[in-house]
């Protein structure tokens, strides 16, 4: 077992040098690629191109050294998704399950559950992570899809830059600036299973320098289906509004932004009271970009949750953050980023006779530096990072997680990495503070002070290149080993209560890849894969019975197919076919579904759409234990109507 | 499971040898002036030069004055391409050049590098059809037809358009309504 892991030391050192890094997290994918594209661009589709990102140096995909997948804003269009997780399944490299009405498992690369705990979650730059169990909500997750720019998801650890909690991956949801969404925008649609959707959108200049918009949207979105065909009467509706405002300082380097969203929303639940769940944001960035390789940002924000689920808990929670980062070049050869942040967060949690999360409020403070180091070797063509965060909780003190990453491209259309890193999930209030009573009132599972950090060394080596100039390819291996996972110890003598505690090891592998063909000008294909394996294994000490199944239950294999061709008379004919493998236990079966969309866009300002999603079943199951109560997600049909003035 | 160990590491394995020596390339643009590169080829077929002769068969000069920021970007851009009746030719010229030899090009790039002589440069070419353009901070001021600004991590530009009628040049309106008012860059 280790063998592997030092064989792919020895590969990695062999390939030339260590591991580097991780900053050009950018943007569109090979958008530079060639002159005989950029001469094809008109001046509109060249000014939509962004050529830089101010505190992570820019630089193509294809030569960042990390596995990294971007859904596009046009990708999303066409797709004719809903809402935020839905767009996540459209990267094979991330396993979405939707557990029920208001519940999603999101993960990449294994462990995978509905409280998920190894992803940060990003808004514009907004980390959307409860400290309850370190995880997303994903149902309060929303923005005005329209506006959204881009989604990064990079596998693997991004501890070095992110910090705790990017153990198996980053998602980074980034929406357009205000100046890119100017005059208004409606849309409305309604189907069987999106019953009503609709939002608008207006944007305008402030002043000589600036821009804005702001939004409001609503959806009503009807419930899923238990196996047996009955309605599982949990549906959802929410609203929510939003703002953004971008602006110049007097001097052409400073930007200022100012966002905020506020929502509300209701979930219903078969067997109890609805779910109520509202909350707000506000956030401001000032950047600065002195030069091409240098510049600086700092952002604050705050950010408001509550959630009540009657009979279960009701959380209160309240974030403010503090984050600045400088890039400078230090010397010739070495770009330098280093950056500090700060996080408190405030939360109030009330009981229930099934679970007590206590004390009923808790205060929870992080305080992080890091600081990494690209350095450029060869002519350009080589690229060594090396990096470090420290962080500091209240639970376990300090946290070190390095880096070591490199890039190697050999000529323009290739590019070699590989990466060495360690990450960490520090303990949430669900490690240490949680209570689960039986029916009878007895702490059935309770959490404890005494929780460690979850561990993660991580091996990495990917490969992208363009064959031809209308193919990319992407290829990504990983091995992952954890220590110190979450386990569950029952008492000695009495058995319960089971007391959770850091006795679960695991190792796991796996490989991930990507090909983008545009076939023709009016014809682009997506074909995206992702295999997994794992071992689980306890520490000799324990007396877990569980398997280890609460932490991750997660397939070997997904496939991705989307296909997008453009029809004369300004028709668009999109299909997108995904293949999830059986989720071993407990045990979900594999699936595999097909969604299409029909669009046409008649005229500059006028688009329609008619879109099937989950076509080839009635109802199918994504995630938990099987039986009667299980939710299943049901085939849908729906039609919008987009138009801008 | 061992299955798939063994086929992660032969991937591995095999990544290796997909990689050939390095090739030397020529430095190619940053993404910013990849950019602004194929914004110049695109300004040359929103422009109009009044005094060329109808069917003019004479190359189309597209000069870069002092330190060229483009490489080989440029020519890849511009290469083999045609204005109407005329072929495009991307040329450099020093700065050590004298000014009169800039009044041969139709369209003319001001590097950065010519900050201080910015003035001078395009006194030179008053009332001369050469369409300037530059992204240099005042370059409108100081007489020039075309400026890029950076908004955020896009590419914009303000076109003067009184500047350039009296160059003799006619600016299409779909460009103008595209660029920014002069007083947007001030």
């Amino acid at each position: 077992m280790k063998s592997a892991g030092i064989l792919i030391a020895c590969l990695v050192l062999a390939a030339g040098v260590p591991a580097s890094a991780w900053d050009q997290l950018d943007q569109e994918e090979e958008v530079l690629a060639s002159a005989e594209e950029l001469k094809g661009l008109s001046i509109e589709e060249l000014m939509e191109i962004d050529v830089t990102s101010v505190t992570r140096r820019s630089a193509s995909l294809s030569s960042a050294a990390a596995a990294i997948s971007v859904i596009t804003r046009e990708d999303i269009r066409r797709s004719g998704v809903t809402s935020l997780p839905e767009a996540l399944r459209l990267v094979a490299t991330l396993h979405v399950a939707r557990f029920d009405g208001r519940t999603w498992g999101i993960s990449a690369r294994g462990f995978n559950i509905t409280t998920a705990n190894k992803m940060l979650v990003l808004i514009d730059g907004r980390s959307v992570y409860t400290p309850l169990f370190s995880g997303v909500f994903w149902d309060v997750q929303d923005t005005l899809l329209e506006d959204v720019d881009r989604i990064e998801v990079i596998r693997g650890p991004g501890a070095t830059l992110w910090g705790a909690n990017a153990v198996n991956g980053v998602i980074n949801i980034i929406t357009r600036p205000a100046g890119d969404t100017q005059g208004g925008l409606v849309t409305a649609g309604a189907g069987n299973e999106e019953r009503a959707f609709g939002a608008v959108r207006y944007g305008g200049a402030l002043g000589k320098r600036g821009h804005y918009r702001a939004y409001a949207k609503h959806f009503d979105r009807d419930s899923l289906a238990f196996a047996d065909g009955r309605d599982a009467e949990d549906p959802m509706k929410m609203g929510q509004g939003g703002f953004r405002a971008d602006w110049q300082g007097a001097g052409e380097a400073d930007w200022f932004t100012v966002q905020g969203d506020v929502y509300r929303g209701r979930v219903g639940e078969p067997t109890r009271a609805d779910t109520d769940v509202d909350g707000g944001n506000l956030l401001g960035r000032w950047s600065r970009k002195t030069s091409e390789s240098s510049g600086m940002e700092l952002q604050v924000y705050w950010d408001n949750t509550y959630r009540r689920v009657p009979t279960v808990f009701e959380e209160h929670l309240d974030t403010w953050d503090v984050d600045f980062q400088h890039q400078l070049r230090a010397a010739e050869r070495h770009n330098v980023i280093w950056g500090l942040g700060y996080r408190y967060s405030r939360d109030r949690v009330s009981d229930s006779p099934a679970l007590a999360i206590p004390p009923p409020r808790r205060t929870l403070e992080l305080a992080s530096a890091f600081l990494q180091d690209e350095i450029s070797l060869a002519g350009d063509r080589l690229r060594v990072t090396v990096g470090s965060k420290v962080e500091h909780n209240q639970s376990t003190g300090f946290e070190i997680q390095p880096s070591v990453r490199f890039a190697w491209t050999p000529a323009d259309d290739r590019t070699l990495w590989g990466a060495v890193s360690r990450a960490v999930r520090t303990p949430t209030r669900f490690d240490e503070d949680l209570v689960f009573f039986t029916t009878g009132g007895v702490p059935f599972i309770r959490g404890s002070r005494d929780f460690e950090s979850e561990e993660l060394l991580a091996w990495e080596l990917g490969y992208r290149w363009l064959p031809l100039r209308d193919l990319s390819l992407d290829l990504s291996a990983f091995y992952h080993v954890y220590d110190e996972l979450r386990s569950q110890e029952p008492t000695p003598g009495t058995v319960l209560p089971i007391v959770l505690a850091n006795k679960l090891n695991a190792e796991t592998w796996g490989l991930e890849g990507r090909a983008n063909w545009q076939a023709s000008q009016r014809w682009r294909v997506y074909f995206g894969w992702a295999l997994f394996e794992n071992d689980l294994s306890f520490d000799p000490d324990s007396r877990d019975a569980s398997g280890g199944e609460a932490e991750g239950n997660d397939p070997d294999y997904r496939f991705t197919l989307r296909s997008q061709l453009d029809l004369p008379g300004r028709f668009e004919l999109d299909g997108w076919l995904r293949t999830v493998g059986e989720l071993p236990s407990p045990e979900v079966p594999d699936y595999t579904e097909l969604d299409l969309r029909l669009g046409w866009r008649a005229t500059d300002v006028l688009e329609l759409s008619l879109v099937g999603q989950n076509l080839l079943h009635d109802q199918h199951p994504e995630f938990g234990p099987p039986g009667p109560a299980r939710r299943e997600v049901e085939r849908s049909v729906y039609g919008k109507v987009l138009w801008r003035f | 499971m061992a299955l798939l160990r063994r086929t992660v590491l032969l991937a591995l394995l095999a990544l290796v040898p997909l990689v050939p020596a390095a090739l030397l390339g020529q430095r190619a643009a940053s993404p910013e002036y990849q950019v602004k590169a194929a914004f110049l080829y695109n300004f040359t077929k929103f422009v109009e030069w009044l005094d060329a002769r109808p069917g003019e068969r004479s190359p189309l000069r597209l000069c870069v004055l002092g330190n060229d920021p483009f490489g080989e970007t440029l020519d890849g851009i511009v290469f083999g391409e045609m204005v109407g009746s005329r072929p495009l030719l991307p040329e450099r010229v020093d700065a050590g050049e004298p000014l009169n030899s800039l009044r041969s090009c139709q369209v003319l790039f001001v590097s950065r590098s010519e900050r201080a002589r910015v003035r001078e440069v395009l006194e030179s070419l008053a009332e001369t059809p050469v369409l300037t353009v530059s992204d240099l901070q005042g370059f409108l001021d100081a007489g020039g037809h075309i400026q890029f600004v950076m908004q955020g991590n896009k590419v914009r530009f303000a076109i003067d358009q009184a500047a350039a009628e009296r160059s003799r040049l006619r600016i299409s309106s779909k460009l103008l309504r595209l660029a920014l008012s002069p007083s947007e860059v001030r």
